[in-house]
């Protein structure tokens, strides 16, 4: 038998299975997901119309939240910047329109290519990682994923990043008018070119001038993320609230390093990083008045309902989600529960109860 | 699309090398279709030691039982028992592409990278190939046992402290089958592949050899990174970088390719002609 197959020239012998291509990969980026006619039809965050409550959502049970300026999610559970990159290319894994809001990739003026590899190190309850903002640059997502969003029920707020002031101004002014975009997140953690590379988020001053120039070209929804770091958190989540800010949302990454790792400008997120993340939202919220949502280390239940106690009104889910992508889809349910449970009109008797 | 929760039953696992086992799972979603060289996304069960699920090179599949088995390091999945459950997808990315015109191969591995080359090594000697492996290891007690591998293969080890077969690094003993081999594939520590990659690059200068895929005098070349080219190269390595979500949509696990753009580990690799990748910047 040995011999016999030994004898046969390998070209007649060569599997012709369907091997993987890039063909297969570009069919799961197209494909916009129609939401189901139950949804609602316009959007949620232009209209004044009642909170939607997402398709499942019982009548009795209130989980829509206010952001500011008309962006209503129908649920305070968000997918946070980065996992779930554009959501086109989750969007036939999750259903997208069970969540509140979904915040996309870093987006900066011009296209860049990201960080030299290795650009994740995992550690124990977390990752060290420095993507480098790779993204198409705000021209090409727009073309690409605009038309998409804009039939989407979900919100779509888009991250913004640069490294002046003048370029994320820039980036916000061509996302100006375009019907997919619910709101503008301005990642406050990215460096400031005209302070040496420190980030906006650790100085009042430069947070403020960055949010207020936004401020003069974005009439709408306008979330101001911001990173640990700063000597008093508070001063700059007052700043960016005065420049004009609707909603504050927190944390980032933790500026980290791992030997062997991710280069210059790595982060830490995941789990790890929730202790840290609870006491800067507990502390924000005490200062300002707006809306925060809440970011770090969310993978589970227990974990949103403790950034509702310190008074987050929502709660994003980021790096828990690369191993389960659905997770903030399965929180929103799990938190619906917990709310009917207890017997509560709302999920908003939830905020702030570790405050008082 | 595949579910991202599928789950696998683990069938049986040995050790078989200090803090390395062995395991076969019950994963028929896996195991039809897979091939040489692509992957499968494993979540520890434990997630407070791995919050990611950890990529893992198939180092068998076999569609007709379902089984497939996967090579691991310790951590929590090596405390697996027999009938515990684990999330388990894939398989991810693009396989090894060998040109039909190839007679002889040379596959060349340190550490857990025979893993990825295992199941190639296989459908070659399957196909009627001549396949030598080059095996790096720190000493002989970590040398991958010849007996996991099928016979008709020619194994050649190095071992760091001479404790078995060449003393030296595995790159020692490449010159040696340069000239024999059609087609050479890798898989290792990214130094290693740069290492390689650097040394492939002068290849044809060295041996005169013609380049496959060029009989008629030239004509078009193929598109960088497509099937057909990738296929012609001499040279394919593997990369073992952490894959973050392993659907192209985290960028974690991107590396740069030699025209600057980035490449995705999980969609456009794990396996890349060496040509594709801007080494410098990889290693």
């Amino acid at each position: 038998m040995k011999a016999k197959k030994r004898v046969v020239t390998a070209g007649p012998q060569t599997p012709t299975r369907r091997t993987p291509t890039v063909r297969r990969v570009k069919s799961a980026i197209v494909p916009a997901v129609r939401r189901p006619a139950s949804a609602p039809s316009g959007r949620a965050c232009d209209a004044g119309a009642p909170p939607p409550l997402g398709s499942v959502a019982r009548p009795s049970v209130d989980l829509a939240v206010d952001l500011g300026r008309g962006l209503v999610l129908a649920n305070p559970l968000v997918a946070a910047s980065g996992p779930f990159g554009y959501g086109v290319e989750v969007a036939d894994a999750v259903d997208l329109g069970r969540i509140g809001a979904l915040v996309t990739r870093g987006t900066t003026v011009r296209a860049r290519a990201g960080a030299s590899p290795p650009r994740m190190a995992p550690t124990p309850s977390g990752i060290v990682h420095a993507l480098g903002y790779q993204n198409p640059g705000v021209d090409a997502v727009i073309a690409r994923h605009e038309p998409t969003w804009g039939s989407w029920s979900v919100p779509v707020v888009v991250n913004v990043c640069g490294e002046s002031a003048g370029e994320i101004v820039e980036v916000v002014r061509r996302l100006e008018g375009l019907a997919g975009v619910a709101a503008v997140e301005l990642n406050l953690g990215c460096p400031n070119a005209a302070r040496g590379g420190s980030p906006f988020t650790v100085d009042p001053d430069a947070a403020a001038s960055l949010v207020a120039a936004v401020r003069r070209t974005w009439d709408r929804c306008l979330i101001a993320k911001l990173s640990p770091g700063a000597a008093d958190i508070r001063s700059v989540a007052r700043a960016a609230v005065s420049a004009g800010a609707d909603a504050i949302s927190a944390i980032g990454g933790v500026a980290a390093l791992a030997v062997g790792g991710p280069g210059s400008g790595a982060v830490l997120t995941g789990p790890a990083i929730r202790p840290i993340a609870l006491r800067v939202v507990y502390e924000i919220v005490g200062a300002v008045g707006v809306p925060v949502v809440a970011y770090g280390g969310v993978a589970a239940l227990d974990h949103v309902l403790d950034f509702l106690a310190v008074g987050a009104v929502a709660v994003g889910v980021g790096t828990a989600a690369l191993a389960e992508p659905a997770l903030p889809v399965r929180l929103a349910g799990e938190l619906e529960d917990v709310v009917a449970a207890r017997g509560l009109a709302s999920y908003r008797d939830l905020v702030g109860i570790a405050r008082r | 699309m595949t579910t991202l929760l599928a789950e696998a039953e683990l069938v049986e696992s040995h050790a078989i090398l200090p803090g390395q086992w062995i395991g076969s799972f019950h994963a028929p979603h896996v195991a039809s279709g897979a091939r040489a060289g692509q992957f499968v996304h494993l979540r520890d069960p434990d997630p407070t030691t791995e919050l990611l699920r950890r990529s893992v090179p198939l180092n068998t599949a076999d569609p007709s039982t379902g089984i497939v088995t996967l090579q691991v390091r310790s951590g929590a999945i090596g405390r697996l028992r027999a009938g515990d459950r684990v999330g388990l997808v894939g398989p991810f990315g693009r396989p090894f592409e060998i040109d039909p015109r190839s007679r002889h191969l040379l596959l060349i591995a340190t550490g857990l990278g025979i893993a990825a080359l295992r199941m190639l090594a296989d459908e070659a000697v399957r196909d009627g190939r001549q396949v030598t492996l080059l095996f790096g290891a720190p000493a002989a007690r970590d040398v991958y046992p010849s007996s996991l591998l099928p016979d008709e293969v020619e194994y050649a080890v190095a071992t760091a402290d001479g404790s078995l077969g060449h003393h030296g690094p595995v790159t020692d003993l490449v010159p040696a089958y340069e000239a024999w081999a059609d087609q050479a594939f890798a898989a290792g520590p990214t130094p290693l592949l740069a290492q390689l990659a650097r040394h492939a690059a002068g290849r044809r200068e060295r041996m005169g050899v013609a380049n496959l895929g060029r009989k008629r005098g030239g004509g078009r070349p193929e598109p960088a990174g497509s099937t057909s080219a990738r296929r012609k190269a001499f040279l394919q390595v593997a990369l073992d970088q952490p894959v973050g979500c392993a659907a192209a949509t985290c960028l974690g696990c991107a590396v740069l390719g030699a025209g600057g753009v980035p490449l995705r580990t999980c969609r456009e690799g794990p396996v890349f002609a060496a040509g594709e990748l801007d080494w410098d910047a990889v290693s």
